[in-house]
């Protein structure tokens, strides 16, 4: 019973682990740019690019998906994986999925987890988790605006 | 060994080859090498590339664009995005989490001998996302990169 409970514990920490860094909020998805790039200055991190994929498909005939993508980035952040693991540019400028759904915004990070377990120790790991945290406080930032 | 058991055992090595083969770990990143070219010669070749398969250019950029003055940008790490905006639609309408995977992109390394491309593959980067249809749109997506990322570094 005890190792069942032990494996059941292991398996939900894995399942909250998975999931990206996320955050939700009643607002349109115009305010919302709005909103996270005020919040990732909050914190240094910049505004990159907002990449406007809902237009660019309604421009050409397809339906709105209501979804958005803004980067946003750090030179600290580059220039630690430039020294750390070249690998890990690949995931910067760190990415945010904005999703409109009634009302509501979702704002979602790329899975840090598969990134995580491919570099388990080490400098990497440490800078993994600290982008990580960074987007956490950000979007902790953005609902709380 | 008699008709059924060599059936029997035919099966089960096609079995177990097929399960091995969905059990091998999908690799972080794909990539390539323009060996003896540079970073132009290279994005030029890339560009060419993501056109004969369908997709279209959308931007290119050095890795600290926008984070430091454009005179200080790093000159020999680019980031180059493209789409192809039918596989878009597809891949959003089955689940809106693949817009992690867009535009797509293939991070340029120059080095003294050459150019690294590299990509994130596609179907490392969902494995946690439990959506088999998206997991189909990411397969094919992989191929994309592993043809592009060919054909831009012959």
């Amino acid at each position: 019973m005890r190792l069942l409970v032990v494996l059941l514990a292991g398996l939900l920490a894995l399942a909250a682990s998975a999931e990206p860094v996320s955050a939700t909020k009643a607002v349109s998805l115009r305010q919302a740019v709005d909103d996270l790039t005020l919040a990732a200055a909050n914190h240094q991190l910049v505004l990159v690019k907002v990449q406007p994929i809902d237009s660019a498909l309604v421009k050409r005939g397809f339906g709105d998906p209501h979804v958005r993508i803004l980067f946003i980035g750090s030179e600290t952040a580059v220039r630690w994986a430039e020294a750390a693991d070249p690998r890990l540019l690949n995931m910067l400028p760190l990415r945010l999925t904005l999703i409109e759904r009634d009302g509501r915004v979702t704002v979602l990070s790329d899975d840090f987890e598969p990134w995580l377990r491919e570099f388990p120790t080490g400098e990497a790991h440490l800078f993994l988790k600290a982008w990580q945290a960074e987007l956490r406080s950000t979007l902790e930032d953005f609902v709380g605006q | 060994m008699s008709f059924p058991s060599r059936f029997f055992f035919l099966l089960a090595v096609l079995l177990w080859a097929g399960l091995a083969r969905t059990m091998e770990p999908e690799p972080m990143i794909l990539s390539a090498i323009a060996a003896g070219r540079n970073m132009d010669q290279t994005i030029a070749a890339l560009t060419q590339a993501v056109v004969n398969h369908n997709y279209t250019f959308v931007r290119q950029q050095a890795i600290d664009s926008r984070l430091v003055p454009y005179a200080r940008e790093v000159r020999s790490v680019r980031l180059f995005y493209f789409c192809n905006f039918a596989k878009m639609d597809r891949a959003l309408r089955l689940d809106p989490r693949a817009a992690q995977l867009m535009p797509c992109r293939i991070t340029l390394v120059e080095t003294p001998t050459g150019v690294d491309l590299m990509a994130v593959n596609p179907v490392w980067a969902t494995q946690n996302i439990d959506n088999p249809p998206l997991h189909e749109e990411c397969r094919e997506l992989k191929r994309d990169y592993l043809a592009i990322l060919e054909e831009a570094t012959l």
